[in-house]
């Protein structure tokens, strides 16, 4: 046929004509949008030398980055505004009474290469950084309407993203050069941090997606599978290994988030608990040119929001989703019916693993998950890694998830399952129900004793399947 | 947010779906992909829902997935068989569960490529009237509204969408609509928000990019549109549109070997009619007539496939015969069938073209009024407007168009630019 003459394919023709020839403007529709998604929140008191009367709060965005992802590496999205909302009035009823934003812009530095970064980065204003990220800070006051912006440090330091850790040649001492330097203190005594680190979470997400299939000793852990370290690899797996996270942390003088001003000291107190949540937004815009501003733009939109680790998310039915996302947790009682009868509890619990469980409406439940705001009592000290239960109150441990807010430590996969099981209610804290566990017991690196608390970023160089890290977990060998 | 096991555990309903794990599984499954899924090429992400939805052939979940990642595919490739797929497979959803929200929206997405733009609108409103808070059908409505002609209406069904939620896909409406209603650079200040909200299918960005240098061309700002498809490419190698956009850029700087190359490129990917009809023009400037010849033949044979599947409703196919003063009775017939399900300001601007060939200049001046009705900074429908307006001997009206076509973009196309400033050159004369 002559159309080959053409170096183009009949079928090629043939695709092309109809309808398509002369096709619409079919815009994309999402299924998913990454850049605005939350993976977790984090709220506790520092446990840091000199630091001990601020509490740090801190958001996991992007979650399962690969460290070796050059050239480009994974940044802070321009279009999305961060806010940590803070709520410390009316019995925590899940309406903000301070937010906290952070808002990143990117400079691209004159005559930049193709890359981001090139050459040897050995401080946080090295020449070879041609991709700067920076970020304005805006505390906003809710019950005053007062906004404080803040877009650079005590010593007059634009507050920078932390450069990615792409190994030892381009970035030696990753966390002293460039990890520690990124955190700034800003003139209203907060300190704030952004950048890649590694990603606390940890579970056996292997195991449990391929049908609960636990390795054994999990589902039920006792003796040093449940007190030690864990399992080690191969019969518990770190899914979340080797992968970074960026994250967004800041440390908030105690008295700067209570409705009174004060340090509370006891716990009987009002202004003693406090609750929070992170959200991402992005600003509406109008469809129609406006006669004042060629733009216009609009409000902020909240596109995501997390409060605890045990989302609800997944009972909102499609066509609500981002109803569910705009909304404040302060509107979550809606959604108390089908958090009070958990199918986990009831099919898999009691079903497949033939549990005592307490009969539905699950009080207990409800008061954590409702409204999705994660509570801190301010006047638990916070205690260092080392000596904290990875089971929060359940380990006797009151400085952790749920009623201690969260820290990057917390076992809250373990937590979750031994919650549901109703070891919260009087006489089902037993055994099995108060082992139930995934086998993993801890994070892959060891998390910092000191600001902004998670582990440094894994290093692209470092990072294989052979070192240890990516899929294997703390145990293994 | 982190939707793995924990978030399960407290949280999936027992109301309906007691002692059915697989629902939990799914629900494990799904929530730990999306993340993974991020980073999947869109041939993976296929294979990857076919695997599941033969797994668990009962679970329409699966099948809706695999649907959506086929209509994304083909948006990719243009490639219709995997719109067949997406259509068969939602069909088939559809006739063992006629409610199943999912489908009943991909059937909107569907519809909309097919070109049943009446069918897209009636079905977008049965969806919202049930699912009001769901921003999707609000961008199906808008979409089909835009192609009907009902720009008020479509406004106001893409200002919901994005009150609801601002991201990639309801940004880059936005600008679309911005665009079409004369504002170029609110328009383009959108649609650099539409890229910088991202999007898991590299695709979609490089979608924006290229819509944002069009924007750029209409206006004339070439080196600025020439980046935005170089962008396109870096984003999603080998994009189609973005090297049609390359060519454009690239003749309108007069560099014609180059735009020759480019559109080579995007015909070999997908030979759209426009495609010839460019390299058409091109050949014939860098003094290559037989190559001309060639690519006015490929125009030809891609009628009369059209013809041989009973298609008669093309108004691209009619541009590339009435620009070149090629078959003008035929481009006519084309554009007023075109007209029957699509009433929009270009479907206007083609047939204002069409009739000016076919000597029908009154008819011409009725449809270039509707084409300027939303002042769209499109050179073509200036120069359209102009061209026909000599015609009718409204000289003043005539030269003030064409002066506005060219202001907009000087060399808007490598053929038709100098023409109207021949045009002008005799008004003036």
């Amino acid at each position: 046929m002559r159309l080959h003459a053409f170096g183009v394919a009949a079928s090629a023709l043939l695709m092309a004509s109809g309808a398509f020839a002369a096709s619409h403007r079919n815009g994309p529709l999402l299924l998913e949008d990454q850049t605005a998604n939350l993976n977790d929140f984090y709220i506790f008191r520092s446990w840091e030398q000199g630091h001990t009367n601020s509490v740090v709060m801190s958001m996991s965005v992007q979650g399962f980055q690969n460290p070796d992802n050059g050239p480009s590496y994974y940044k802070f999205s321009n279009s999305v505004l961060y806010r940590f909302n803070i709520n410390n009035s009316r019995g925590l009823d899940g309406n903000p009474d301070m937010q906290i934003d952070f808002v990143f812009v990117d400079t691209i530095a004159p005559n930049a290469p193709f890359v981001s970064y090139l050459g040897q980065i050995t401080s946080i204003d090295s020449p070879g950084i041609f991709l700067k990220e920076t970020y304005v800070v805006v505390v906003r006051d809710l019950a005053t309407n007062t906004a404080t912006f803040f877009d650079k440090d005590v010593n007059g330091h634009v507050l920078s993203v932390a450069p990615p850790n792409t190994g030892p040649k381009g970035t030696p001492d990753y966390e002293q050069n460039l990890g520690q330097p990124s955190i700034f203190t800003l003139a209203n005594g907060m300190r704030v941090f952004a950048g890649p680190r590694d990603d606390a979470f940890y579970f056996d997400s292997g195991a449990t997606f391929d049908y609960l299939n636990f390795r054994s000793p999990a589902p039920v852990l006792a003796g040093a599978a449940d007190q030690g370290p864990g399992a080690a690899y191969p019969s518990a797996v770190d899914g979340f290994a080797g992968y970074n996270i960026s994250l967004i942390a800041m440390e908030v003088p105690i008295n700067m988030v209570t409705a009174n001003g004060a340090i509370p000291t006891n716990t009987s107190d009002p202004n003693a608990h406090i609750g929070a949540w992170a959200a991402t937004l992005r600003q509406q815009v109008t469809v129609r040119q406006s006669p004042n501003d060629p733009l216009q733009f609009g409000d902020y939109v909240q596109v995501d929001r997390v409060g605890n680790p045990l989302t609800v998310e997944l009972l909102i039915p499609l066509g609500m989703k981002d109803y569910w996302n705009r909304s404040n947790p302060a509107n979550d009682s809606q959604f108390a019916p089908l958090i009070a009868d958990p199918f986990f509890v009831s099919a898999v619990l009691k079903g497949v693993f033939g549990l005592n469980v307490p009969p539905a409406p699950r009080n207990d439940l409800l008061g954590v998950f409702v409204p999705d705001i994660t509570r801190i009592d301010l006047t638990t000290p916070g205690i260092p890694n080392a000596q904290q239960s990875r089971l929060g109150p359940l380990g006797g441990d009151n400085a952790g998830w749920p009623f201690g807010g969260r820290r990057p430590g917390d076992d809250v996969v373990d937590i979750g399952m031994r919650a549901a099981a109703g070891v919260l209610v009087s006489g089902f804290d037993v055994a099995p129900n108060n082992q139930l566990g995934d086998g993993v017991n801890s994070n892959d690196v060891p998390l910092l004793d000191r600001f902004p608390f998670h582990a440094p970023p894994h290093a692209g160089y470092l990072h294989s399947q052979a070192n240890c890290t990516n899929g294997q977990g703390t145990n293994c060998q | 947010m982190r939707t793995i096991l924990p978030l399960l555990i407290l949280c999936y309903t027992a109301s309906a779906q007691v002692n059915e794990p697989d629902r939990l599984m799914q629900a494990f499954t799904d929530r730990a992909m999306a993340d993974k899924v991020a980073r999947m090429a869109t041939d993976e992400r296929i294979k990857m829902y076919e695997a599941l939805a033969n797994y668990k052939p009962g679970d329409s979940h699966y099948q809706n997935l695999l649907a959506g990642t086929f209509i994304q595919k083909m948006r990719e490739t243009m490639d219709p068989g995997y719109l067949d797929r997406a259509a068969k497979i939602v069909g088939a959803v559809l006739a063992a569960d006629g409610s199943d929200y999912e489908a009943l929206r991909l059937r909107s997405q569907i519809e909309l490529e097919r070109h049943n733009f009446t069918k897209v609108a009636e079905f977008s409103r049965e969806l919202i009237a049930s699912s009001p808070e769901d921003p999707w059908n609000w961008g199906t409505l808008g979409d089909s509204l835009m192609e009907l002609g009902q720009y008020d209406k479509a406004a106001e069904a893409y200002q919901r969408m994005i009150n609801m939620r601002p991201d990639l896909s309801s940004y880059n409406r936005a600008s679309y609509y911005r665009f079409v209603s004369g504002d170029a650079a609110g328009a383009i200040e959108v649609m650099k928000r539409a890229i910088g909200a991202g999007s898991q299918s590299s695709e979609n960005v490089a979608w924006c990019y290229v819509d944002l240098g069009n924007m750029y061309f209409k206006i004339g700002q070439l080196s600025d549109a020439e980046r935005a498809y170089l962008s396109a490419l870096r984003a999603f190698a080998g994009y189609y549109p973005a090297y049609a956009g390359l060519g454009r850029a690239y003749a309108a700087q007069g560099r014609v070997t180059e735009a020759i190359e480019s559109y080579k490129r995007a015909q070999s990917a997908v030979p759209l009619v426009e495609y010839a009809g460019a390299l058409q023009d091109l050949y014939a400037l860098a003094g290559q007539p037989d190559e001309a010849r060639k690519q006015a033949g490929m125009v030809d044979m891609i009628d009369k496939m059209e013809q041989a599947s009973g298609l008669n409703v093309n108004r691209n196919l009619a541009m590339a015969y009435a620009d070149r003063d090629r078959k003008v009775d035929r481009a006519l017939a084309l554009v007023e069938g075109e007209l029957h399900g699509r009433r929009d300001i270009y479907t206007y601007d083609a047939l204002a073209w069409a009739l000016y060939k076919n000597k029908k200049y009154e008819e011409a001046g009725t449809a270039k009024e509707k084409a300027l009705e939303l002042g769209t900074p499109e050179p073509a429908f200036y120069y359209h407007a102009g061209m026909i307006e000599r015609a009718l001997g409204q000289t003043e009206q005539a030269r003030k168009h064409l002066e506005k076509a060219l202001a907009l973009n000087a060399r808007f196309d490598p053929r038709q630019a100098p023409l109207a400033e021949a045009a002008l050159k005799e008004i003036a004369r």
